[in-house]
C-alpha cells in the first residue's frame, strides 16, 4: 500500500493545497541611514508595495535636533513627503525594520533605531549597498556601524537587491 | 516569496528553457566512478537536466555519455552489448562509439557509408576525484575542468556519495544555504554523529542558540556567515560558500573531514543530492570511511543495490514519533540527509514559492535566488558568462573560525576561504 508521504507529495496532491491566504499584510519600515541611501529609497518607494513605509533618518544628523540622538529614544524620522515622524511610534507599529546604508557613509543613526527595535522586540535587518566609495575599507566601516544591531546583515553588490529583498519579504 | 513566473524560471531546467541553458554552462557531476568500474562494464541509464542519456565505458576505458535511444527504432541502448569499443543495440545490431557515432549498421553494406550519417547526441564525460563529470552545453563554449578541492585531492582523501531526492533541485539546494534550520532540524546530531562530535567549536553552538547572519556576495556566488558569541571580544564564525548554480559547502568541525553538496537536476521533479567528504591534507581514516558508508554525517543508508535512501517517502522516512517526543531527533527522522530530504520532498515536487512568508534571516536564500535570476537573464539575454563557470571560483573553502568582533569576515577569513594545496582547513 502506498505510504501517506508517497501519496501526498505528488504534483496531483499539490493541487489540493488550501488556497486561502496564509498571512496578513505586514508593516515593514524601511529607513535610509544616509543621503545617498535616502535617494535610493525614495526611488524604490515609488513602486507598488504591500504596506511598506519608507523613511530617512536624516533628521538625526542633518537637521540637528528635534528630539535627537541623546539616548532617550525621542528621535524622529522623515517620511518621503518630508513629514516628521516619531521613530518610536513607527517602530512600535512595525512588524520588522530594514535599515539601508551606502558604503562609506555615516550610519550611526542605526544605533537609535536599534534601541527602538529593542524596546519593542522588532527584528532589524541591515543592508549595505555600494556608495561612492565602495572599497573594502569603506564596506568595513559601514559594517561596523550595523553589525552590533542587526539580526541579519547583507552586503549587496547592487541597489537592485533592495527591491528584490523587500518583494521577497512581502514588504 | 517569488512570483510564479520567477519560480518557473528558476525551477525548469529542461532543454531550451532559460535555466536549462544556464545549467548547461557548467560541468556537473553525472555518475560516480564506481558506476562504470571497468572497460566493457554494463552501461548505466542517466537522466540529467531532463534528458535521457546512457553512460558507458568502452573496451579501451574511454567514457561516453550518449542519447539513450537507438537511432534506428528508438529502443533503449541500456539493453545493448558493450563490446569491441562500442555499444551494440541488441535489436538489429546497430553499434555506437563513445561519441555517439554509429559505426555499424549490419543491414547496410559497409561501403554505403550509411553508418557515418547516423550520430546520437553525446556529451563529454570525464573522470575526476571519483566522479564522472559532464558538460551539456555547446562544445565551443566548454569551460575548463572543475577545480573543486574535493575532486582534486588524492582519492584516499575524498569520499563521495549520491542519493536521489524526489523534488525540484532548487528547494534541495536552498536547504544547503539555509543556515538557520540547523539549530532545529539537526540538533542532536552535533553530539552524536562520529563525523561531527568532539570539535572545539561545538561549544559555541551550544552556548549561543541564536546565531546572527551576514550574507556577502562572492565572485562565484555567496558567502553566508553565521556568527555566535565567543570569548575575548570575538565571534565564532561558520561560513558557508555557495558557488553558482548548485554547489554548497558545510563549514567544518575540528579536524573532521569537510563536507558539502552538489544539487543536480534530474528533471524538474527530481534531483541528485551529491554529498562529499574530504580532508585537504590527510587520508581519510578507516573509521571515517566506515561511518560515511554507514550513512553517517551527510551520507545516507541505501535501499540495497540503488542510490535511493533506505528511509524514503514510501516508508514515511521511517518516522519515529517516540524518538521525536523523547528528543532523540527533532523531527522524528534519523540522519541529516534524510531530515532535509523528508521536509524538502514534503513541499511537493516543485515548491510553490508564491505562498512563502520569508523573514530577515532568509536573506541567504533571497540573495541566491536574486543572483541566479540576474545571472541567468544576463546569460540568456546578453551571453554574459555566469559566475561559477571560471574554475577559480571553485577554489573557495568553507571555514569555521574565531575573529575579532569588528572584522569583516570576508577580509578576516580571506585566507581560510581559499583552497590551497597541502594547507589544512581553517576550523575550530
Amino acid at each position: 500500500m502506498q505510504s501517506e508521504s508517497a501519496k501526498m507529495t505528488t504534483a496531483h496532491e499539490a493541487g489540493f493545497r488550501v488556497q486561502y491566504p496564509n498571512s496578513k499584510q505586514r508593516a515593514a519600515k524601511v529607513i535610509a541611514l544616509d543621503p545617498a541611501s535616502a535617494a535610493i529609497v525614495e526611488e524604490i518607494s515609488k513602486k507598488s508595495w504591500n504596506g511598506a513605509a519608507f523613511f530617512t533618518s536624516l533628521a538625526f544628523t542633518a537637521e540637528g535636533n528635534p528630539g535627537a540622538v541623546g539616548g532617550d529614544l525621542k528621535a524622529w524620522l522623515k517620511d518621503l513627503a518630508g513629514r516628521t515622524m516619531d521613530l518610536v511610534a513607527e517602530v512600535e507599529h512595525s512588524d520588522f525594520v530594514v535599515v539601508i546604508t551606502t558604503t562609506g557613509a555615516d550610519a550611526r543613526a542605526v544605533s537609535v533605531i536599534a534601541d527602538a527595535c529593542a524596546l519593542f522586540n522588532k527584528s532589524l535587518v541591515g543592508l549595505i549597498v555600494p556608495g561612492q566609495d565602495d572599497s573594502d575599507a569603506a564596506t568595513t566601516e559601514s559594517m561596523k556601524y550595523l553589525r552590533p544591531y542587526t539580526r541579519m546583515l547583507v552586503i549587496a553588490s547592487g541597489t537592485d537587491y533592495i527591491e528584490a529583498m523587500l518583494t521577497a519579504l512581502r514588504a | 516569496m517569488l512570483k510564479k513566473e520567477q519560480n518557473d524560471y528558476l525551477c525548469q531546467t529542461g532543454p531550451g528553457t532559460p535555466m536549462g541553458n544556464f545549467f548547461r554552462c557548467y560541468w556537473q557531476p553525472a555518475l560516480l566512478s564506481e558506476e562504470l568500474p571497468e572497460p566493457d562494464c554494463p552501461p548505466v541509464r542517466v537522466k540529467l537536466l531532463g534528458e535521457r542519456l546512457l553512460a558507458f565505458r568502452d573496451s579501451e576505458g574511454k567514457l561516453g555519455l550518449i542519447d539513450e535511444f537507438c537511432a534506428h527504432r528508438g529502443v533503449s541502448l541500456w539493453f545493448g552489448r558493450n563490446e569491441d569499443c562500442g555499444l551494440r543495440c541488441p535489436y538489429h545490431g546497430w553499434k555506437y562509439d563513445v561519441t555517439g557515432q554509429c559505426t555499424e549498421v549490419p543491414s547496410e553494406p559497409t561501403e554505403s557509408g550509411y553508418a557515418k550519417k547516423i550520430k546520437l547526441k553525446s556529451y563529454p564525460l570525464i573522470e575526476q576525484g571519483g566522479v564522472l563529470w559532464t558538460y551539456m552545453g555547446p562544445p565551443e563554449k566548454q569551460p575548463p575542468l572543475p577545480q573543486y578541492e574535493f575532486s582534486t585531492v588524492p582519492l584516499n582523501q575524498t569520499f563521495m556519495t549520491k542519493r536521489i531526492q524526489e523534488c525540484n533541485w532548487l528547494q534541495a539546494m536552498e536547504g544547503g544555504i539555509d543556515s538557520s534550520h540547523v539549530s532545529f532540524l539537526h540538533r542532536g546530531d552535533l553530539h552524536n554523529d562520529p563525523l561531527f562530535k568532539g570539535a572545539g567549536g561545538n561549544k559555541y553552538n551550544m552556548q549561543d542558540l541564536s546565531p546572527v547572519f551576514e550574507v556577502v556576495e562572492s565572485d562565484g556566488g555567496l558567502l553566508i556567515g553565521a556568527r555566535r558569541n565567543a570569548e575575548d571580544d570575538q565571534y565564532y564564525w561558520r561560513i558557508t560558500p555557495w558557488v553558482m548554480p548548485n554547489y554548497t559547502g558545510v563549514p567544518p568541525r575540528g579536524d573532521h573531514p569537510m563536507h558539502g553538496h552538489f544539487w543536480v537536476p534530474i528533471d524538474d521533479e527530481n534531483c541528485w543530492a551529491w554529498s562529499y567528504d574530504y580532508h585537504p591534507t590527510r587520508a581519510l581514516t578507516d573509521g571515517e570511511v566506515a561511518a560515511m558508508k554507514d550513512g553517517k554525517g551527510v551520507h545516507v543508508k541505501y535501499v540495497p543495490g540503488t542510490y535511493r535512501p533506505l528511509a524514503n517517502k514510501d516508508n514515511d522516512y521511517l518516522m519515529d514519533r517516540a524518538g521525536q517526543k523523547a528528543g532523540r531527533t527533532f523531527s522524528g527522522v534519523e540522519g541529516i540527509g534524510i531530515q532535509d530530504a523528508s521536509l524538502q520532498e514534503s513541499m511537493g515536487p516543485i515548491c510553490d514559492r508564491t505562498k512563502e512568508n520569508l523573514v530577515g534571516t532568509d536573506n541567504g536564500i533571497i540573495m541566491a535566488r536574486h543572483r541566479l535570476l540576474r545571472a541567468a537573464r544576463a546569460f540568456n539575454d546578453k551571453g554574459v558568462q555566469p559566475p561559477g563557470v571560471n574554475p577559480e571560483h571553485h577554489t573557495v573553502r568553507q571555514a569555521a573560525l574565531l575573529l575579532k568582533r569588528d572584522v569583516q569576515y570576508k577580509d578576516g577569513a580571506k585566507e581560510a576561504l581559499k583552497a590551497k594545496k597541502g594547507v589544512r582547513q581553517t576550523s575550530v
